[in-house]
Formats: C-alpha cells, sequence, structure tokens
C-alpha cells in the first residue's frame, strides 16, 4: 500500500480541489508581513521587505526530508556532507536523512519544521536557546550537531560561517517560531524570506 | 563634604553629574559613583538598619561582599548600594526602617528585646494562645525581611535573557591572578572567557596601588581574545556548568578547565558593638578612598592581624585621614619592615594589642584598645581612642566556595589560621589569592601558572606552553613567604557590661547567641549554622563562616579544625528568582490546525506536551451533534510509528498480547500493549498498510514511551524490521456521527459505502484532493472515519471537512465531548482508567490476549499466571440517576464501608439521561445490576453496575 498519505508533495488527480502544504510556522510569518509564494504545492514565506544586518531566521519547512533506512548505511561522524542541493545526515548506523533533493527513502517532509538562522548574530541568537557548542573549532561548516533545541529534540548544521539550519518536530513549529523571534528580536534581527537566502554549493 | 581631590586610578567622572534621589531628597553624585559612595560624600553614615535589632549600619568593606548596605532601587530591593552604580533618575529607598533611617521604632527590639528574641526565639514563642497565630503572624510578616516588592510591578519587561557559552577556560575573578591566567591560556590559543564581579577587571589591585597595572592587563587580556564579562558574579558550580548572572543575562557557562581566581576576603574582627557606622575593613576604607575619592574619615583608628592593616594606613594618611594609632595584634609588629615604615611616618604602633570595644551610638566615637589573652579577654590598661573610623583587618579568608563545590575538599590550615581549598584531579585550578598567594606578583605568577595549566591539560600550546608552565611553577617556589597574619581571637572583650559583640551582622548574630546555642546541644557546626542561622543571610558568610567557626571552637574547646567548615551550596552571590524560574516559553507541540481550533473560540488546554481544544464552548451539544448529525475533532496527536520489515508481523505478535500477523492488508486490530508483567501500559490500532508494513497508533501522552519500547525490544532481538516515529508528520481527525458517511462521500471518489469500507478497513484515498490513509473505526460509538494526511494539508482538509459537511449541520467536537462518547461506549482511556496493577483481565478485555498464541509474547508469563489468580477488582460501568456526578478518583466501598476500588471516569450523559462512569469494584460484583456503593464529598451513592455498553451495546451504528 502507499505511503502517499504522508507525503505533501503535490499529487495527480486532486479534482478540483487545490490543497496547500502550509508550513506550521505560516501563522506567525503571516502575522510578521511576511510575502507568500506558491510553489511546489507549498505556501512559502519568500520576503518581508526589512533588512536584517544582525540576523535573520528563515522558515524553511518545505525543504523536502527523506529517511533512508538500511544496514550499514555510513558512519555517524558528525558530518552532512552537501550534494546535489541536500544534505545528507548520517544519523545512527542504520539511518539516514537527507534534506532538500530529491533522495528516495520515506518522505519525512512533514515530521519536520526546518528554519534556517543567518547573519553574524546566529551563533549569539541559537546560544540563547540551545547549548550545542556550535563554536567553530567545535562544528566547522558541514558540522551535524544533534541534540536539544529549545528543549526539544532536534539538530542542528552548521551550513555556512555564520548559516545554521535548525530541525525540529514539525508540532513544535509555532512554539520554535516564538523562541527564535525573541531572542533573534532581542539582537536587532528578525524573519527573512527564503529568496534573502544565498545558494549553498555543493561539497 | 568628604570627597578628596582627584586620586589617581579614581573611578568616577568629575565631568558628569548625575542626580538621584534618596528617600525622596536629591543627591548629586559623579557618574562612576556608587549610591553608597555618593550617600557617604554627602555626609550620611547610616545605609540600614540590621534584620532584628534594628542597629543602624553603615559600609563595612565597600566591595558588595557584605550586606549592611541593601536598599530599594526603583521598586526593587535588596540592592547592594556599595556596588550599585548610579543613574539618572535613579529613585532609591531605604529598607527596614521605620519611620526613617535616622529614627527607627524598632530600635526597641536591640534595647529592651534581647531576651525575647534569643536565637530559635521562633521556636519558642508566639506559641499560645493558639487562637492568637494569625495575630502574630501578621505582625511577624510585617517586621521580617529585608525590603518590600511593591504591590503593583511597573508596566515594564522583566526579561532576562539566557545565553549559552562553552569555552576552553573560564576564568572566575578578574583581579590580577584572574586577568594573568587568561592571558596566559589566551596567549596558547584557548578560547577563554574571564567572568569578575565588579564594573571592571583588577581586583584589589585596584585601590591599592596597582591599579596602573591591572588596568594593563584588562587591555592586553582584550586583545588576547578574551570575552570579560563584568558585573558578572559565578552563581555556583553545577558539574562544570558554572552560571553567571550578568544584568538581566544569566551565561550558562561550559567550559573544558576552570581557574578559580576568586580571591581572599578580608575579614572584620568580634568585638563589642563592631558593627556601629563608622567600623570598616581596612580593605574598604582604601575602596572609598582610592576608588570615588571619597575621604572615609577623619581621624582613624586602625586594628589589625597583619600587614594588612598597616599599609592601609599608610594609603589612608595619604588620602588626607589622620591616623590616631594602629593596634597590631602581632607582638614584633615594630620589628617589621612595614611597622618600622608606619613608625618613620610618625603613626603611633601599639604591637600586640588589638580593639576590644567601638564607642559611640549611631557612629563610632572611639575604639578602646587593649592587649588580650589567648580566649580574647582584655589584660592589662585600657586606652580609649576618640576616632570617627575605626578600620580593621582580621586576616583573610580565601572565597573557597566555588572550588568546594566543585569537589574541592576542605583543609584546615594551622599556620594561618583558616580553611583552605585542597583540589583533586579535576578540571579546575585555583590561582592567587584563593591558592594562598595574596602579595600582588605572586598572585601574578600564580595565575599566569594557572592559565597555562589549564591549557597544557587541554593539550594546546604544544612545547611551548608546557615550557612556560615549568618555569612559572618555578617562579612560584622562590617567592618569597607572605608576612605572616595573627590569629585574631574568637571574641575580644573588656570585660565591661553593655554592647554587642557580632559574629554575622546579616542575622544579627552576637558571639553570645552562638554560646547560646552550644548550651542548648546545637554544638555542632552544622546545627549550630541552622540554628542560630548564622551564615545565612545575604553575605552567605563571606565574613562570618571563620569567625563563627572560631567562637564555636573557643566555647566548646575544640580545634578549628575539629570543628570543621560547613558545606558550600549555590548560589555564591545574589540572583533574582526570575532568573531561575526560566523563561515563558514552554515547549509546545500543536497540530496543524491549530489555528483553526483557536478562531472556532476553542477552550484550549494542555494534554500531555499538546495544546489542545477541549471544547467550543458547548461539550454535551458537541457529543449531541456527534449522535444527530455529525462531528469533527482533530486527533493529530495520537501516536503514530510505521512498522515496516520482512519481520514486521512477527514482531508486533512479540508485543502484543494478542496476534497481528494475521492481520490482512487494509484490516484494522486495535491492540493493547502490555509490560513484561501483564499490566497494560497503552493502547491504540494496528493497520496492516502492506504485506511488510503496519501503521500503529498509540495513545497521545505514550506515542514517546511506546517508540522507545519498540526499539528497544528491536535491538534485543534484532529483527529485520525498521521503526520511524511518523506522529508529527501525519496528521488526523476523527469524522464521526450518522451523516459522516455522506459528507466524506462527497469529499472523494474513493467508494465509502458500506460494503465500500467496511468496519476496521483501512484504506487510501484522496480526500479534498489530499492523500489520506481513511481507517474506519469507532472510538465515538457511532459511525465514523479516522482520516490520517500530511500534516501540511490539514488545515486545508478540516476546511473541506468542515465544508462539505455544513449542510448536515457538522460541528467540530473537542476532547471533553469524545470523553462522553467514548464512556458511554466503555472505551477505556490507558492510564485514566487503567494503572499499573490493570491487566486485559481486570480491565475487562480478557479476548484480547491470546495465550493459545505459538511464539512468546511480552507479558505472557504474567498473564498466564493472573488467569490462574484472578485479581480481586474488575474495571465496570456504573450509572446513577441523574444528578451529582462523582469525582474521579472518589471511592468505592464495600459492605463494611471500607474502600474497595475506585471511580476512573464519570460524566453527565444527555443521550443516556443519566450520571454514567467506570470503576474497579470488587470481582463478585462485576455484575449487570450489581449495586455498588460510592462515596464522593462526605456523601455516598448506590450506582448500578453495567458491563455492556451504555449507548449502541450491540455495536449497530458504529458497523453501519
Amino acid at each position: 500500500m502507499t505511503l502517499a498519505f504522508l507525503d505533501p508533495s503535490p499529487k495527480p488527480g486532486a479534482g478540483r480541489w487545490v490543497p496547500v502544504a502550509r508550513s506550521p510556522m505560516e501563522g506567525k510569518a503571516v502575522a510578521a508581513g511576511a510575502t507568500l509564494e506558491r510553489r511546489d504545492g507549498w505556501n512559502v514565506a519568500v520576503r518581508y521587505g526589512v533588512p536584517r544586518g544582525t540576523v535573520g531566521f528563515a522558515d524553511v519547512s518545505h525543504l523536502r526530508k527523506t529517511e533512508i533506512q538500511r544496514d550499514d548505511i555510513g558512519t555517524p561522524d558528525g558530518v552532512a556532507t552537501r550534494a546535489d542541493g541536500a544534505w545528507h545526515c548520517v544519523l545512527t548506523p542504520t539511518r539516514a536523512l537527507v534534506i532538500g533533493g530529491s533522495a528516495e527513502g520515506l518522505d519525512v517532509t512533514a515530521a519536520y519544521c526546518a528554519m534556517t538562522i543567518a547573519g553574524p548574530m546566529a551563533r549569539e541568537t541559537i546560544a540563547r536557546f540551545c547549548a550545542l557548542d556550535l563554536r567553530p573549532q567545535a562544528t566547522p561548516v558541514r558540522g551535524l550537531r544533534p541534540g536539544s533545541v529549545a528543549r526539544t529534540p532536534g539538530f542542528v548544521i552548521r551550513e555556512d560561517d555564520d548559516r545554521y539550519l535548525l530541525l525540529v518536530g514539525s508540532a513544535y513549529g509555532e512554539y520554535l517560531w516564538t523562541v527564535v523571534a525573541d531572542a533573534a528580536g532581542h539582537l536587532g534581527g528578525g524573519p527573512i524570506g527564503v529568496d534573502d537566502l544565498l545558494e549553498l554549493p555543493d561539497a | 563634604m568628604t570627597r578628596l581631590d582627584p586620586r589617581p586610578g579614581e573611578r568616577i567622572d568629575r565631568s558628569r553629574t548625575i542626580t538621584f534621589t534618596f528617600d525622596g531628597k536629591p543627591v548629586e553624585a559623579f557618574a562612576g559613583d556608587t549610591i553608597a559612595s555618593a550617600l557617604y560624600a554627602g555626609g550620611r553614615r547610616i545605609f540600614s538598619r540590621s534584620f532584628k535589632y534594628h542597629r543602624p549600619r553603615g559600609e563595612m568593606d565597600w566591595a558588595g561582599q557584605g550586606a549592611s548596605s541593601l536598599v530599594q532601587v526603583d521598586g526593587a530591593p535588596g540592592i547592594r548600594a556599595s556596588s550599585e552604580v548610579v543613574r539618572d533618575g535613579m529613585v532609591v529607598e531605604h529598607q527596614n526602617a521605620w519611620p526613617s533611617l535616622d529614627f527607627d521604632v524598632m530600635r526597641m527590639s536591640d534595647i529592651a528585646g534581647g531576651p525575647f528574641t534569643p536565637p530559635g526565639f521562633y521556636y519558642k514563642t508566639f506559641k499560645w494562645p493558639r487562637r492568637a497565630w494569625p495575630l502574630y503572624e501578621r505582625a511577624l510578616r510585617g517586621v521580617a525581611g529585608l525590603g518590600r516588592l511593591p504591590e503593583r510591578q511597573d508596566d515594564r519587561e522583566w526579561r532576562t535573557e539566557y545565553r549559552r557559552r562553552h569555552c576552553d577556560v573560564l576564568v572566575i575573578g578578574g583581579g590580577i591572578a584572574g586577568l594573568s591566567a587568561a592571558i596566559a591560556a589566551a596567549r596558547q590559543g584557548a578560547d577563554v572567557v574571564l567572568a569578575d564581579d565588579d564594573v571592571e577587571p583588577g581586583g584589589a589591585q585596584l585601590a591599592e596601588g596597582g591599579h596602573e597595572r591591572v588596568r594593563a592587563l584588562a587591555e592586553e587580556a582584550r586583545a588576547a581574545g578574551v570575552e570579560v564579562l563584568s558585573n558578572a558574579p559565578a552563581l555556583g558550580f553545577y558539574d562544570g556548568l558554572v552560571p553567571i548572572w550578568q544584568g538581566d543575562t544569566l551565561h550558562q557557562v561550559r567550559a573544558r578547565r576552570h581557574v578559580a581566581a576568586t580571591g581572599a576576603i578580608e575579614q572584620p574582627l568580634v568585638f563589642k558593638d563592631n558593627d556601629l557606622p563608622g567600623v570598616m575593613m581596612t580593605g574598604g576604607a582604601r575602596r572609598l578612598a582610592a576608588l570615588w575619592a571619597v575621604r572615609p574619615g577623619t581621624t582613624a583608628v586602625i586594628s589589625t592581624t597583619g600587614d594588612r592593616g598597616l599599609d592601609a594606613a599608610l594609603a589612608l594618611r595619604e588620602a588626607g585621614v589622620e591616623i590616631a594609632a594602629i593596634a597590631d595584634l602581632r607582638p614584633d609588629a615594630a620589628d617589621r619592615e612595614l611597622g618600622a615604615a608606619v613608625q618613620a611616618a610618625g603613626i603611633r604602633l601599639l604591637a600586640g594589642m588589638t580593639v576590644v570595644r567601638a564607642l559611640g551610638r549611631n557612629g563610632v566615637a572611639g575604639a578602646v584598645l587593649a592587649r588580650v589573652d589567648p580566649t580574647g579577654k582584655a589584660t592589662g590598661t585600657l586606652e580609649e581612642i576618640p576616632c570617627d573610623l575605626l578600620a580593621v583587618s582580621g586576616g583573610t579568608a580565601p572565597a573557597t566556595s566555588l572550588l568546594l563545590q566543585s569537589g574541592a575538599k576542605a583543609r584546615y590550615d594551622a599556620a594561618t589560621s583558616r580553611f583552605l581549598a585542597e583540589l583533586g584531579d579535576g578540571v579546575v585550578h585555583a590561582a592567587g589569592a584563593v591558592a594562598g598567594h595574596e602579595d600582588a606578583d605572586a598572585a601574578a605568577v600564580s595565575g599566569t601558572a594557572a592559565g597555562l595549566d589549564a591549557v597544557v591539560a587541554l593539550g594546546l600550546g604544544g612545547a611551548t606552553a608546557k615550557r612556560e608552565l615549568t618555569n612559572e611553577r618555578k617562579r612560584l617556589d622562590v617567592l618569597p613567604p607572605q608576612s605572616p597574619v595573627a590569629a585574631p581571637p574568637a571574641y575580644a572583650r573588656d570585660g565591661r557590661r553593655g554592647g554587642k559583640a557580632f559574629v554575622d551582622l546579616d542575622e544579627d548574630i552576637s558571639a553570645k547567641d552562638i554560646a547560646y546555642a552550644v548550651a542548648e546541644g546545637y554544638d555542632s557546626i552544622e546545627l549550630s549554622k541552622r540554628y542560630t542561622t548564622v551564615t545565612m543571610g545575604p553575605s552567605q558568610g563571606r565574613h562570618s563562616q571563620l569567625a563563627s567557626i572560631r567562637v564555636l571552637a573557643a566555647v566548646t574547646g575544640r580545634s578549628l579544625d575539629d570543628v570543621g567548615i560547613t558545606t558550600a551550596r549555590p548560589p555564591w552571590s545574589t540572583v533574582p528568582m526570575g532568573a531561575l524560574a526560566g523563561r515563558p516559553f514552554e515547549p509546545a507541540k500543536r497540530s496543524a490546525v491549530h489555528g483553526r481550533h483557536r478562531e472556532l473560540g476553542a477552550n484550549v488546554k494542555w494534554a500531555g506536551d499538546w495544546r489542545r481544544a477541549y471544547d467550543y464552548g458547548d461539550p454535551e451539544g458537541e457529543a449531541k451533534a456527534v449522535h444527530d448529525a455529525a462531528g469533527l475533532i482533530d486527533v493529530s496527536t495520537l501516536g503514530k510509528l510505521l512498522v515496516r520489515g520482512p519481520d514486521a508481523g512477527a514482531f508486533l505478535d512479540r508485543l502484543y498480547p494478542n496476534r497481528v500477523s494475521n492481520l490482512k492488508p487494509g484490516r484494522i486490530r486495535y491492540g493493547v500493549l502490555t509490560s513484561e508483567t501483564g499490566r497494560i501500559t497503552d493502547d491504540g490500532t494496528i493497520a496492516r498498510l502492506d504485506d511488510d508494513s503496519f501503521y500503529v497508533t498509540t495513545t497521545s501522552s505514550g506515542a514517546g514511551a511506546v517508540y522507545n519500547w519498540f526499539t528497544w525490544w528491536l535491538a534485543d532481538w534484532g529483527m529485520r524490521v525498521h521503526i520511524t516515529d511518523v506522529t508529527q508528520a501525519s496528521a488526523a481527525m476523527n469524522l464521526a456521527g450518522p451523516r459522516s458517511r455522506e459528507i466524506l462521500q462527497s469529499l472523494t471518489d474513493a467508494d465509502m459505502s458500506a460494503d465500500g469500507m467496511t468496519y476496521l478497513d483501512a484504506l487510501p484515498a484522496q480526500v479534498a484532493g489530499v492523500s489520506c490513509l481513511v481507517l474506519r473505526i469507532g472510538f465515538t460509538g457511532e459511525l465514523g472515519y479516522e482520516i490520517h494526511c500530511p500534516a501540511p494539508h490539514a488545515q486545508d482538509l478540516w476546511d473541506a471537512v468542515m465544508q462539505a459537511g455544513a449542510e448536515h449541520g457538522i460541528r467540530p467536537f473537542g476532547l471533553e465531548p469524545q470523553r462522553i462518547l467514548r464512556l458511554q461506549k466503555l472505551h477505556i482511556l490507558v492510564g485514566q482508567d487503567t494503572d499499573s496493577e490493570s491487566t486485559p483481565f481486570g480491565a475487562a478485555m480478557p479476548w484480547i490476549v491470546k495465550l493459545d498464541k505459538e511464539d512468546d509474547f511480552i507479558g505472557r508469563w504474567a498473564l498466564e499466571r493472573a488467569v490462574e489468580h484472578p485479581a480481586s477488582t474488575a474495571l465496570v460501568g456504573f450509572s446513577l440517576p441523574d444528578g451529582d456526578v462523582p469525582a474521579e478518583g472518589a471511592a468505592v466501598l464495600d459492605e463494611g464501608g471500607a474502600p474497595i476500588g475506585q471511580v476512573t471516569s464519570a460524566r453527565h450523559s444527555r443521550q443516556v439521561g443519566k450520571v454514567i462512569g467506570m470503576a474497579w469494584v470488587p470481582s463478585a460484583q462485576a455484575e449487570d445490576g450489581a449495586q455498588v456503593t460510592i462515596s464522593y464529598d462526605g456523601r455516598t451513592y448506590d450506582a448500578t453496575v453495567q458491563t455492556s455498553p451504555f449507548h449502541d451495546p450491540e455495536g449497530t451504528l458504529v458497523r453501519s
């Protein structure tokens, strides 16, 4: 039997209905003045029109996430590799998560909400709610750190010098936005759209 | 006016004037002044009234270590005036005195109240008559405590910022030792944080002639990349986590290595009326003069036990204070280098003498000096010397609290008559005065060595660091010894009556009080502390711990080593409760439809760690809608696990007491999970998706535990199974009621007819364009469908169902009406209707246990025993005539009136027309029609047992 009931990507045969995939943070984004655009069936917050010099946070929950389970998938070494526009994260010797791209495996896009935090104060912002050691000497670029994020299970990938990708359970989406907005707000930052994020290079 | 001409290294900026108010009157200050220094410069000498006796108190150490100058600032009580820097417009008020600081009515408790307020008086007084207690309590609450919280908070944000910081080395203490350690470590490439509790790093040297040196070191530290936190006291040591409170930020610092450079705290002397305003530590007097350019007095007497007091005398004289005399307890003081220097400066030095009494009423007017015997009793002539400043120095006590909290052991050092901290092989290094190196040069070397020691332990700096460490250790070894300090007597006295000799100024505990406690049997340091409250005040024993140990030793005839020291505990420094209470952001799970519930005016409450709609304002009406037409409830909180693999069916067979592997694809079975002891732990449904895939639901609050349970056993059994928790990925809603089929059919092309989708079918289908898994199951007792979909599509699906159902009279319903509906069907709620002793047999589900399964399963052995030894109680339904609803937890009584069971669920059911519930009753009464007695709220009720559902007992509706 198909597992399509877990996959939020657009399906053929919807008829007169055009269901929209919505991030759990959509309500917060709209309230903060986001401009939404439909992309690949998702409402995506693409811009806010306010420059953020210190830190910006973007809802990227629409990124596809794929779980791959098989024996001997690799060694969890705390490093996320980048290929084909996606992050490949080995979480255990038998389980990996691919974020972005279009990998084969179980679609768990809806299981996680995701947020990119970027800017010179990104690490300071995350330090307001997360005790993971994200200093460059402990988490170099492409470092993968599972752990407690805002008192919930999640993980952080250091995507670039001052850019971090956070994932937590999707039901925590509104809560995560509240926490991050509070932390960033007091450091002079705020929400940004996905169009404000630069493309990341592959390895 | 006591403001001095500009002093080298002073902290004030004379070009900027600040104005604040004290008790309503304006006070002029310079930028950089503290509240206390500004008030002192303006002539104020009394800053507070003591806790119990309301004696006038002045400032003692001018470093924020004591608590003699607590004031209220902008509504916040308990602020140390000696360390709080002034701001324009600040509103400062006194505490603990009425009607004013200079005339306090409660001083009567000092003059006349002594017999009524010995230590522990509250255990012995205010007990009779008992009915007067509310009166006593009101009065005591009125006079107890320090400072008042405002009745109404201003409209301001009381925000605590929490900041996590990892680093290689955390240096606690920014004196010369701490700065040297930080620089040494940073130069070797370590990531260093330095935390200091003063407005700028530098420590004692800022006021003792080394200000240029330490300020240059501070610049060097910053240039080397050290993060310097000022006004940032460390609160404690919690297994490697050191919280540091700074302004409104709690830094939670996790360091790989720590250097404790916390210094040594100058100690007072214990003599009669040693608390008078005008009695100060010698270091405090120096700070007042050096940092804020305020002359501490006109004429001073100094009483000291070491070179510290002599050095202070020279400094104070240079600041314009006339030194009338110095009493140095050391008999050979005059022969020492500094002793000779003070005499050469024309200052009278009385070797072998100490102060035995301060004279004056509201301030020092003179000092009585004498020689004393080893017990502290004056011998020979008493010399009275007029003065308005009595500066004392009883040596120092290393500030070892943080070291002791980290695991170091306290060790009494007879040579210096104080307690030191003995480090083990941990992650903490000691530097400077806390390690016994008080001289500035020695402290610097000690700090450098400690910083290098830390980085070498971390593997940083290579051979260079190791070589430098060896060199610094050699330098330490050849440093000249510290000048000797005499051990002061526990309590110096002139033998005359009158006056109090305080050991603890915070708590108003005198030497006599400690003797009193010993006489009552509280003769160990831990008991004495708790009985008298000595060291338990805001300064946490900084100036009283050593003194109290000396007094206890003297009174009990034991050595200080025998008496010992109390356990060091955090917090070491004051921190607001709000900083510890946590932020107001509670992790909360919300379903993808939560926004709609809010818009519909749902009554939202916690259900485990989810926020859920309990009802929409009309729970009985919502339940009725399900019976009459249709209702829609968001059940996204259900736990959902995908169990896949060739061994998935066999795996589930081992976990559940019933069979799963024989379930056909597209079919659903109810399942109850049992523990190894056969007790119910969770329940839910299992839908077989295909040969190798099962979709398992659990209770909302049990999702995590069930996932852990499954993965635990999988790790043990090593079967070919993969488990994925899709609880948050998949949303779910239950459409129930006689019109539910029509509503659902209007949204899908899949065959939802009675034949197309039978009871307990699981069918993938597009519903309103959304890919769903539709489960035909019935928790509500009516025809119903549980529709699972990707969470991102749930809101659109909800909207579509509500829109399609509008013409049919659909209503959303919440958790509360759902509870009424399920109770009508006698469906259990695990954890509410069951507890840790409930087996499926007791819970009226014997049919779910398949003891004839071929393979073993969790709990099998226990369940086989349970068949042989039935439980004495069983879970049944009951009904009462319309009326009171017994509380869940109400007792079920036996014939003798003893409790034998309990009510687990109870509600009024409009549909059934009576009060219904579930209860555990004696097995003998678990039969239809049996009468049981329920006791609730002082009354008893006769309930009638029913073992079949109250609504549609044959299940016709749910199977329709």
